[in-house]
C-alpha cells in the first residue's frame, strides 16, 4: 500500500478519537471528562475535513467545541458533585451486562458494515470538494431545502420558550 | 476556502498551542514539594474546596447564546450566496430571523435575562 | 408556489400561526386569562377546518405530502389536543402560580402538535426528523414543569435522555439507509430498499427508535416514571397524542418505505406485541397510584396496535386508525377525570376513589365509560376497535398471537373493573368531596363521552376511514 498523507491522517484521527472517547467515560473527575470530550469533538471535526466537508467541520468546532462545551461545563459546575462515592456503580452485574451488550453491538455492526460494503467502495470524486463548501450548502439550503430551513427556526423558537418556561424563577 | 488550507490551519493551530505546552514542560526547571502544590490564597491557609456552585442564571444565558450561535451558523451560507439568490434568499432569512428573534423577545419580556 | 399548494399545509400553517399568536398575546397583555378563550376558539376553528377541507398532493419535490388518510390522522391528533387543552384549563387558570406560564404552556403544546403533523406528513427523513424533534424537545420542559418536585424533575431528565437515545438510534438507522440507497426521499426509497444485511440493520434501528416513542416493551422503561412525574395533562398528552402520532408514522413507514421488509416486520411485531401486552398488564395490576396505573395500561393498550399492522393490508391500516381514534377518546376521558380530581384535591391514589360515585356522579360515570371502553366491554366503542384488530390477526392466520391477545384483554378487564368497583361499590368514610369542574373541563369530557359512545354505534365512521386508507 502506498503511503498517503490522508490515510495516515485518517488513522491518526480515528485512533485518537476512540482513545479520547474511552478516556472521557473512564475519568473520575467530570471536568477532565469534559476536556476529553472536547478532544473527541476536535478529532471528529478533523475526520469531517478529510471527507471534504469543510463547513460542517467548522460548525463542529464553533458550536460543539465552543458553545455546547460551555454548557456542559456550566452544568458540571451547577451540580454538587463533591461526593465522589455517589458515582460508583453499586452492582457489578450491570457493568458486565453492559460490557457484553456493547461487545455484541460492536460485533453486529462491524460484521454487517464489513459485508455490506466490501467491494463497494468508490473513490471520492473530484467534485466532492465543492459539496462541502458554504456556497454549495447555501445554494441547496435556500432553494430545495428552504422549508426545512424555516422549520428549523421554529424548532429553535420552541426550544427557547421551553428553556424559559423551565428555568424561570418561581412566581412571587 | 478549500480543504487543504483548513487542514493546514488545524495542524498549525494545534502545533502553536500544543507546542508551547510541550516545550515549556521540557525546558522549564521543575521542583515539586507539598507546599508548592497548595492552592494560593493570599498567603493564608486555604479553606474548603474551590468548587463553588454557579447561579442558574448563567445556564440560561448560555443556552440562549447557543441558540443564537446556531442561528449565526445558518446565516453564513446565506451571506455567501446572497448575491446569487437575491430577494428570495433575503425573504427566507428574514422570516428565519424574525421567528428566532421572537424567542429573544419572549425571554426578555419574561425577565429571565434580568440579573438580580 | 401557488395558493393551492400552500393550502396543502393548511393544518400545520394554522397551528404555527396559532402558536405565534398565543406567544404575541402573551407578550402584549398582563391579563393572561383572556389568552385562553382566544386560543381555544382559534383551535376549534383549525380542528373544524381540518374535517371540512380535504387535501391531497405533495410539495417541495416530495418532501411534504398529504393524503386523505394523513389528513384523518391529523384530525384525530387535533381533536385529542383540543380535549387536552380544555382539560388543562382548570389547572392553568385556577392556580395563581400557573398564570405566568399559560402562554408558554399552550405554545409548547401546539408547537409540539405541529411537529407531529409535520412528522406524519413528511415525505423524506429530513422532515420526519425535524418534525420528531419539534414534537419531543419542547415537551420535556413541560414534563419537568413542577421542577421543585423531585418526581417531576426526575421525569424530565428521564424523558429527555430516552428521547435523545432513541433519536440517536433512529439517526444511525437513517444514515445507513442513506448510505446504501443514496436518497432520503420516501418515494425513491420505495423502489430501492431491498433486504440486505445492512438495510435490515437500518430498519431495525429505525423501528427501535420509533418503538421508544410508542413505548413497546423492551423500550418502555422510561414510561412509567415519566408518566407519574409529569403534570396530569402532560401525561395524558404523552400517553395518547404522542403515542398515536408515533404509531401513525410507523404505519406510514412500514406500509410505504419498508413494504419489502414485511416478512421481517411481521415476525418482529408479533413478538413486540406479545411482550408489550403481557408485561404492561402484569405491571398494571399491581399499581395503586391511578396515574401510574393508567400509564401501564396505556403500555398494554399499545401492545394491541401491532395486530393491525400484520399482513400490511389497507384494512389493517384503517383498523389501527379506528383503534387509535377510540383509544384517544377513552384514554383522555379517564385522564380528564383524574385531572379534574387532582387539580381540585391533589389525590391520586386508587383508595382515594373509594365511594367516588356517591359524591361525584357525573365524573364517575365518565370514568366508568372510559375504562369500559379501554377494557373493550361491548356496548362501548372500545369493544369494536379491539374486535376489528383481532379479526385482522385472525385473517392472517396468527392464531397464537390472537390467543395471547384475548387472554390479555381479559386480564385487563379485571384491573379496569377494580377501579370501577372502587368508585361504585367500595365504602369510604371520607370520600372525595363534591367537585364542581369548570366549563372547559365539562366540554372536554363531553367530547370524550360523545366519542366513546358514538364512534362505536355508527359503523359509518369505520367505513369512512376505510375508504380513505386505500391510498396510504
Amino acid at each position: 500500500m502506498e503511503f498517503k498523507l490522508e490515510t495516515f491522517l485518517f488513522f491518526f484521527l480515528a485512533v485518537s478519537s476512540i482513545i479520547s472517547a474511552i478516556m472521557m467515560i473512564t475519568r473520575k473527575s467530570p471536568i477532565s471528562s469534559a476536556l476529553f470530550l472536547i478532544l473527541n469533538f476536535f478529532t471528529v471535526s478533523g475526520l469531517y475535513l478529510l471527507l471534504k466537508a469543510q463547513f460542517i467541520a467548522v460548525i463542529q468546532v464553533l458550536v460543539y467545541m465552543g458553545a455546547i462545551m460551555v454548557l456542559f461545563l456550566f452544568v458540571i459546575m451547577l451540580l454538587n458533585l463533591q461526593d465522589k462515592s455517589k458515582f460508583k456503580e453499586k452492582y457489578s452485574y450491570k457493568k458486565i451486562t453492559s460490557l457484553l451488550l456493547s461487545i455484541l453491538l460492536f460485533c453486529i455492526l462491524s460484521f454487517t458494515l464489513y459485508f455490506g460494503f466490501t467491494g463497494k467502495f468508490k473513490a471520492m470524486s473530484d467534485a466532492a470538494g465543492d459539496l462541502g463548501k458554504a456556497e454549495t450548502l447555501g445554494a441547496e439550503l435556500f432553494t430545495a431545502f428552504s422549508f426545512p430551513f424555516e422549520l428549523a427556526s421554529f424548532l429553535l423558537l420552541a426550544a427557547i420558550v421551553g428553556a424559559v418556561v423551565l428555568a424561570k424563577k418561581k412566581f412571587n | 476556502m478549500n480543504t487543504e488550507a483548513l487542514i493546514l490551519f488545524f495542524i498549525v493551530g494545534l502545533a502553536m498551542v500544543g507546542g508551547g505546552i510541550i516545550i515549556s514542560t521540557i525546558l522549564a526547571p521543575k521542583s515539586k514539594n507539598p507546599v508548592k502544590e497548595e492552592t494560593y490564597e493570599c498567603g493564608i491557609p486555604t479553606q474548603g474546596a474551590s468548587w463553588l456552585q454557579y447561579k442558574i442564571g448563567y445556564y440560561l444565558f448560555a443556552i440562549i447564546f447557543l441558540i443564537f450561535d446556531v442561528e449565526i451558523i445558518f446565516m453564513v451560507p446565506w451571506a455567501v450566496v446572497m448575491k446569487d439568490y437575491g430577494f428570495t434568499a433575503f425573504v427566507e432569512i428574514i422570516i428565519f430571523l424574525m421567528i428566532v428573534a421572537l424567542g429573544l423577545i419572549y425571554a426578555y419580556k419574561k425577565k429571565v435575562l434580568r440579573w438580580d | 408556489m401557488t395558493i393551492d399548494q400552500f393550502l396543502l399545509m393548511k393544518n400545520e400553517i394554522l397551528l404555527i400561526a396559532i402558536a405565534v399568536i398565543v406567544l404575541i398575546i402573551d407578550l402584549m397583555t398582563d391579563n393572561k386569562k383572556i389568552l385562553f378563550p382566544v386560543m381555544i376558539i382559534l383551535f376549534i376553528f383549525t380542528t373544524v377546518i381540518g374535517f371540512i377541507y380535504q387535501t391531497d398532493g405533495e410539495l417541495f419535490g416530495g418532501m411534504y405530502r398529504s393524503t386523505p388518510l394523513i389528513n384523518m390522522m391529523k384530525n384525530i391528533l387535533n381533536t385529542g389536543v383540543l380535549i387536552i387543552l380544555l382539560q388543562s384549563a382548570g389547572w392553568l387558570i385556577n392556580k395563581a402560580e400557573n398564570h405566568e406560564n399559560i402562554g408558554g404552556f399552550c405554545f409548547i403544546l401546539i408547537s409540539s402538535l405541529a411537529g407531529m403533523c409535520f412528522m406524519i406528513s413528511s415525505g423524506d427523513f429530513l422532515m420526519f426528523y425535524l418534525g420528531l424533534e419539534l414534537a419531543t424537545i419542547p415537551i420535556a420542559a413541560l414534563v419537568a414543569y413542577e421542577k421543585m418536585k423531585f418526581l417531576s424533575a426526575e421525569a424530565g431528565t428521564k424523558f429527555i435522555l430516552s428521547a435523545v437515545l432513541s433519536s440517536g438510534i433512529l439517526l444511525y438507522g437513517i444514515s445507513i439507509l442513506y448510505g446504501t440507497n443514496g436518497s432520503i426521499l420516501f418515494k425513491d426509497l420505495n423502489n430501492s430498499v431491498e433486504i440486505t444485511n445492512l438495510q435490515a440493520l437500518a430498519f431495525i434501528f429505525i423501528l427501535s427508535g420509533i418503538a421508544f416513542k410508542i413505548s413497546l416493551v423492551p423500550f418502555h422503561l422510561w414510561t412509567a416514571d415519566v408518566y407519574e412525574g409529569a403534570p396530569v395533562n402532560i401525561t395524558s398528552f404523552l400517553s395518547s397524542i404522542s403515542k398515536a402520532a408515533s404509531v401513525f408514522i410507523l404505519l406510514i413507514l412500514l406500509f410505504t418505505v419498508f413494504i419489502n421488509f414485511s416478512e421481517i416486520w411481521n415476525e418482529l411485531l408479533v413478538y413486540l406485541s406479545i411482550l408489550t401486552m403481557t408485561i404492561g398488564n402484569l405491571f398494571a395490576i399491581r399499581q395503586q397510584n391511578l396515574k401510574r396505573f393508567l400509564a401501564f395500561s396505556s403500555i398494554a393498550q399499545a401492545g394491541f396496535i401491532p395486530l393491525g399492522f400484520i399482513g400490511g393490508t389497507s384494512l389493517g391500516a384503517s383498523t389501527v386508525l379506528y383503534f387509535l381514534l377510540i383509544y384517544v377518546f377513552s384514554n383522555l376521558g379517564a385522564f380528564g377525570v383524574v385531572s379534574v380530581v387532582t387539580s381540585a384535591t391533589g389525590k391520586e391514589s386508587m383508595n382515594d376513589y373509594n365511594g367516588f360515585y356517591k359524591t361525584n356522579r357525573g365524573l364517575s360515570i365518565v370514568m366508568m365509560l372510559s375504562l369500559f371502553s379501554l377494557a373493550g366491554i361491548p356496548p362501548v366503542a372500545g369493544f369494536f376497535s379491539k374486535f376489528f384488530l383481532f379479526t385482522i390477526a385472525a385473517k392472517q392466520g396468527y392464531y397464537f398471537l390472537l390467543f395471547i391477545a384475548v387472554i390479555n384483554a381479559t386480564i385487563s378487564l379485571y384491573y379496569y373493573l377494580l377501579v370501577v368497583k372502587a368508585m361504585f361499590i367500595n365504602e369510604n368514610e371520607q370520600p372525595i368531596e363534591k367537585i364542581t369542574s369548570d366549563v372547559y373541563a365539562k366540554l372536554g369530557l363531553a367530547i370524550c363521552v360523545l366519542g366513546i359512545v358514538f364512534t362505536g354505534l355508527f359503523g359509518i365512521i369505520f367505513d369512512y376511514i376505510n375508504t380513505l386508507s386505500k391510498g396510504i
